[in-house]
């Protein structure tokens, strides 16, 4: 990386257990009962943090196209499986439907981001590849998670209603699309919150890391402003993919709704 | 016959499924007796295709029900529910909304007619902006007839319409529900709780007690 990085040494790094410390202080004191939790946490954040320095070390230096294309792969699995787990109002969500949708979002965000704007050579260079997927998927993974709960959730809550349009002849889609629209919605807005707010009240983690590592800060905020629209761009398409795949799970084949969004009724 | 149903069979809570048949001609009201929780509404549900049956199979002039598209179906043969739910925005927006659907795009609701069924079934002109989130239960249930009106169905199913209404109200709404059914190509099915349907004309008894007590061969 840039010359100008500070390194941080094995001996500078066992300094941060310091903090570990604070944190137990606090946690025991007032008998939060996360001590173990904090334990585990700590050890799992140096080890995983290790290993994945290592994984990332040795795909930089194979540099080549079917490794980025793997990990990137593995990588929307591990989000699909995350967001579909994170919906209270949803059982038994197929992971495959979460996996399609992130995978067609960030693969086409992704490719406009580093075939067209930074364009590196060769252009699955993992350096650039890897850390831009990462970013997508963290946010696309809660945005489509938020999305298909709140579509679930609004389902239920106007199940009467959508009964309604239908005995007026409404098709399934006709019928659910207020609660398309307010799950759409419900997932892009912290997405578009943080547009409003970004370099005000908070300083992105990616800038941030870059000026850490010596970064120009004109040439960081240039990172960052590509990031937060690519993130954008990819919230919405991954939710608007997997609330249409959705809707039509909440209606029977004969587009009656399925007994589980209406059963509050009687 | 207009409108009928063949061996339709649904469970209903714990005990053995029901087995019905009945055919309506038009003009024909079929009123639906039995004590609460026997399947009424399970009923009306299922010939609104808003669940489906166990077996059996439903007739609009003479057309099996898989043979017509459930949205239009569901036009055809329009369930009023007990407690109608409305859609958001005024009582004209109520009126207006099914209009927008597809299956009914091309057509739209009479002015004249939609203010006669508000002054005959004792609705204020004023409500006609009033949000519909604000009505009372026995004027959210007049308005939802006449929405259901509107949209010209052959046949009405119609759960509890006068549960909520009181006996002027309930006198007015038998003098519609009489008159629409001496148009031409039309029927319904009533479920009700109190006997002043009495004077409606082509009355027909379906008893779902009975029905299970002796299920038909």
């Amino acid at each position: 990386m840039q010359t100008s990085t500070l390194p941080i040494s094995y001996a500078q790094l066992t300094f941060s257990v310091l903090l570990v410390l604070i944190t137990g202080g606090i946690a025991s004191l007032l008998r939060l009962g996360l001590l173990k939790s904090l334990v585990w946490g700590t050890v799992r954040t140096f080890v995983q943090l290790t290993l994945v320095g290592y994984v990332l070390t040795y795909l930089f230096k194979l540099n080549s196209f079917w490794p980025v294309l793997l990990v990137t792969l593995l990588m929307s699995f591990v989000a699909a499986r995350t967001a579909v787990k994170r919906t209270p109002n949803v059982r038994n969500y197929p992971t495959l439907l979460a996996f399609v949708s992130l995978l067609a979002s960030t693969y086409l965000v992704g490719s406009i981001v580093t075939g067209l704007i930074i364009a590196p050579t060769p252009w699955y260079s993992p350096r650039i590849v890897i850390p831009i997927f990462g970013m997508l998927l963290g946010n696309s993974m809660n945005g489509i998670a938020i999305s298909l709960d709140r579509l679930y959730a609004d389902a239920r809550a106007r199940a009467a209603e959508i009964e309604a349009l239908l005995t007026f002849g409404a098709t399934p889609w006709e019928a659910i699309q207020s609660s398309v629209r307010e799950a759409l919605r419900a997932g892009l807005t912290p997405t578009i919150n943080s547009l409003m707010v970004v370099g005000i009240v908070s300083l992105p983690g990616m800038m941030t890391g870059q000026i850490l590592g010596g970064a120009d800060p004109l040439q960081a905020v240039r990172y960052q402003i590509v990031v937060m629209l690519m993130i954008a761009a990819a919230v919405a398409i991954g939710c608007l993919l997997l609330v249409g795949f959705s809707f039509k799970k909440l209606f029977t084949s004969d587009g009656a709704l399925q007994p589980f969004v209406g059963q509050s009724r009687q | 016959m207009f409108f009928s149903f063949r061996d339709l069979s649904f469970a209903a809570g714990s005990q053995a499924p029901f087995v019905l048949s009945a055919a309506l001609k038009a003009g024909e009201i079929l009123v639906v007796r039995g004590p609460s929780g026997v399947g009424k509404s399970t009923l009306l549900r299922i010939l609104a295709r808003l669940q489906p049956a166990s077996g059996g199979t439903a007739y609009l002039e003479e057309q099996p029900w898989q043979d017509i598209p459930s949205p239009i179906w569901r036009a055809s043969v329009h369930y009023v529910a007990q407690k109608p739910a409305l859609f958001d925005g005024s009582v004209a927006d109520n009126f207006a909304k099914p209009f927008s659907l597809r299956t009914l795009s091309g057509t739209s609701p009479d002015p004249a007619r939609t203010g006669a069924l508000m002054e005959t079934l004792k609705l204020p002109p004023t409500l006609w902006e009033q949000d519909a989130r604000t009505l009372s239960g026995g004027e959210a249930s007049r308005v939802a007839f006449i929405r259901g009106l509107l949209i010209e169905p052959k046949v009405l199913l119609l759960d509890e319409p006068t549960a909520a209404l009181d006996e002027t109200s309930r006198t007015a709404f038998y003098g519609v529900l009489g008159d629409w059914l001496k148009g031409a190509g039309r029927a319904a099915l009533l479920v009700s709780h109190t006997d002043d349907y009495l004077d409606l004309p082509g009355l027909k008894f379906l008893d779902l007690a009975e029905s299970r007590r002796r299920p038909l061969p």
